[in-house]
């Protein structure tokens, strides 16, 4: 019996301790800055070198490029770019590798949706999601 | 007299208790276990196969998946069989922000497992109070890394990430506290006279049973064998601290228990150390070659992870891709000894063995 | 460019490059072949594993050099210089094993120095359960515990690996068998230690290496249904595009 005394006391104890859960819908959750969410993507600073393309473990962003309209300029810029998130496990190796930034992840981690399809995010879609940017990258 | 009849009954895949999908088709004769058969693969992504079509780097974060419960012992295995199969160097700093992450992963790991084996048995209280601590260090962790479970935090080399500001004393201050709360787990649980009736000489095997089902861990300690691989064979900077290596001696459901409940304390022995050595300055990646291509060769590391002995097996033919990645998964060599400790059990015992066993099916099905 | 030709680029230059590195070796396990000659232990794996690493070396700087003030000598040189620490281990072992099991029940024997300084076996298959049963029960053996068991689809054969640990000398060796990639049937271990037997499943499984007098050999992971084994290296994925 007294073990279980014991035991009593401290759940006792820890009933006027603060709360431990998170308020979350209600209230966003706290997030450190390095947390990996959805990619941003810069399509004026992408310079096509498919370095995110080799690098992604599940083959999930697909680009093409186009060139430079400007025919002073060397170089290629960006057409379409496009995550699957379906597959995306949001492991951070396609911003390691780019040499321009031009891929950085945010800590928006939100991505349910009603359909499938939608998780097919394209160049647009990266590029308008600009909210919480990771700072570091 | 009443009259028993054999029949066969399925535990899983979806049992709560097997904390994944794991089938076993027990016969049970009344309430008496006759026979077990495991029953496993509902989770076997092919992570040998895959691996054999991806650069190193890209390995790290399939490794994640596999314990996913300790995935920086994971992310260790494969960067250290690459690392001494290249004969790479890793910096200092690095070195101790690996031992960091995997010593609060362990803690992280045998919180998760003391939380959920006395919900199996039927306790619930500790699982909320063992989470609570468990989230401080999801978050310690994912201040490091960016992730909450996934971590996929070293590179062959070194880590992704330096430590953050602060947070190298937000570990220190982790510490004496989780000692506090490991306390109050003794007070709660350890004394109390329902769990030690569950655990007391159950599921019991001898040490030449253990080492016979090539058992390693908590499962091969609590039998009196001293082996951890730390000490035996220390990889990484395990040598710099004073630590010990918890046994028991009864190899019952107990003994395992006690032996995961020292270890936590252990290991935060451990961070202790490395918290007062870490060195402020000094690189986090060694000095490794943009494409990673280790010579032709084979090589088999060991480490130990909170569930016991991870290996990781590579033959490389010197391209980028290693020919032949395997990992040695210690919950799938553990949970082999399963129908011989049910066998003539208790049906009620069958949790307590099978949650003793601490098995991640991720791993188990690899 | 389209995608897929900024994807091939950079392969084929590793394919170039790659046979290059090629070529420079085979060039130089000859030389090393050659001086080498003949021992007790035929050290030509050694000798290959060694002679890439230097190349390593010379790019990224000197690495794990044991002794830098002698770096300037070549490296076949090098490696007579630092004998493996664990060479009379072996030495022990391969005697053991010829006195016990006759001189043709090894095939190789060597220490793979990049895998921490391993001393490593080559078997027979016929003569695989019987080595492995003189590993565990010999008084100066004594390897008592299965850490690992796997197989490997090596092309032109199969191999089996086993990582063998002996509590009470503390010491490790490997054990490989290689077999016949059409008909690969072995021994199995399960008699000796009960932990192969997952392993075993999972090598019959994934491999379909057939192990004989095993309890309960059957497809671990896949279910029996299952077409062909993954890990062998022909294996055609049966969805290809999903």
């Amino acid at each position: 019996m007294k073990g279980l005394a014991k035991g009593l006391t401290y759940t006792l104890k820890n009933m006027t301790r603060e709360k431990a859960t998170y308020h979350y819908p209600e209230e966003p959750l706290p997030l450190p800055d390095r947390f990996r969410g959805i990619q941003k993507f810069y399509p004026e600073k992408c310079i096509v070198c498919n370095q995110c393309v080799n690098i992604c473990p599940t083959d999930c962003i697909t680009l093409t490029g186009k060139k430079h309209p400007d025919p002073e300029r060397k170089g290629r810029i960006i057409e379409t770019y496009n995550i699957n998130f379906e597959i995306c496990i949001l492991c951070d190796l396609c911003t390691e590798v780019c040499p321009t930034e031009a891929i950085v992840m945010t800590n928006n981690f939100e991505l349910a949706e009603y359909s499938r399809d939608e998780f097919f995010k394209d160049l647009q879609w990266l590029d308008e999601n600009d909210t919480n940017i990771r700072k570091e990258n | 007299m009443v009259r028993t009849e054999e029949m066969l009954l399925n535990v899983g895949p979806q049992h709560p208790s097997t904390h994944g999908v794991f089938r076993l088709v027990v016969k049970i004769d009344g309430e008496i276990i006759q026979e077990a058969t495991p029953v496993i693969g509902y989770l076997h992504r092919g992570t040998e196969k895959l691996a054999e079509d991806l650069q190193y780097t890209q390995i790290i974060p399939y490794t994640d998946r596999m314990d996913y419960l300790s995935a920086m012992t994971n992310n260790y295995v494969i960067c250290h069989a690459v690392e001494t199969l290249m004969g790479l160097e890793v910096p200092e700093k690095a070195e101790y922000l690996r031992v960091m992450a995997m010593e609060l992963g362990r803690i992280a790991s045998h919180l998760v497992w003391f939380g959920t084996y006395l919900l199996d048995i039927g306790a619930t209280s500790p699982f909320l109070f063992a989470f609570r601590e468990r989230e401080a260090i999801i978050n310690l962790l994912n201040e490091l890394s960016g992730a909450r479970l996934t971590f996929n935090y070293m590179r062959v080399g070194g880590v992704k990430w330096d430590a953050p500001e602060g947070w190298i004393d937000k570990v220190r201050e982790f510490i004496p506290y989780m000692r506090k709360e490991l306390e109050g787990y003794h007070d709660l649980v350890t004394g109390n006279e329902i769990f030690l009736n569950r655990v007391k000489g159950v599921g019991t095997y001898t040490k030449e049973d253990a080492l016979q089902y090539s058992l390693s861990g908590a499962n091969l300690r609590c039998t009196g064998v001293n082996y951890d691989l730390r000490k035996e064979e220390p990889y990484s900077i395990y040598d710099r601290f004073d630590f010990d290596v918890p046994t028991e001696e009864t190899g019952d459901a107990f003994a395992r228990y006690q032996v995961r409940m020292a270890e936590m304390e252990e290991s935060l022995k451990i961070l202790e150390q490395a918290v007062e050595q870490f060195p402020e300055e000094g690189n986090i990646l060694g000095k490794v070659p943009r494409v990673i291509r280790p010579p032709e060769g084979e090589v088999y590391v060991r480490i130990e992870s909170p569930r016991g002995e991870i290996g990781c097996y590579i033959a490389s033919d010197g391209q980028k891709e290693p020919y032949r990645l395997k990992f040695r998964r210690p919950s799938f060599y553990n949970l082999q000894i399963l129908p011989k400790l049910l066998k003539g059990e208790n049906m009620a015992n069958l949790v307590v063995i099978l949650g003793g066993i601490d098995i991640v099916l991720g791993e188990v099905d690899g | 460019m389209t995608t897929e030709e900024n994807n091939k680029k950079p392969r084929e230059e590793d394919a170039v490059d790659q046979k290059k590195r090629k070529s420079n070796e085979s060039e130089k396990n000859e030389i090393g072949a050659q001086k080498e000659g003949a021992g007790d232990i035929k050290s030509d794996k050694r000798a290959k594993s060694k002679k890439e690493r230097p190349n390593m070396q010379d790019k990224e700087g000197p690495m794990k050099q044991k002794r830098p003030g002698k770096k300037t000598d070549v490296e076949e040189h090098k490696e007579e210089e630092s004998p493996s620490p664990k060479e009379p281990l072996l030495k022990k072992y391969v005697a053991l094993i010829h006195e016990h099991l006759g001189e043709n029940s090894l095939e190789d024997a060597y220490i793979n120095r990049a895998s921490k300084e391993l001393p490593t076996l080559i078997v027979q298959p016929e003569s695989y359960f019987s080595i492995a049963r003189l590993l565990k029960t010999h008084q100066e053996l004594q390897f008592n515990y299965l850490s690992e068991l796997h197989g490997t689809d090596f092309k032109e054969y199969m191999e089996v690996y086993v990582h063998l640990y002996s509590f009470a000398r503390k010491e490790h060796i490997a054990l490989k068998v290689k077999l016949d990639r059409e008909k690969p049937i072995i021994h199995s271990l399960v008699p000796l230690w009960e932990g192969a037997n997952w392993p075993e499943c999972e090598a019959y499984d994934l491999l379909g290496i057939e192990f004989k007098n095993h309890p309960d050999l059957k497809r671990i992971f896949l279910g029996e249904d299952w077409e062909g084994y993954p890990l062998r290296k022909d294996y055609e994925p049966y969805d290809v595009e999903v």
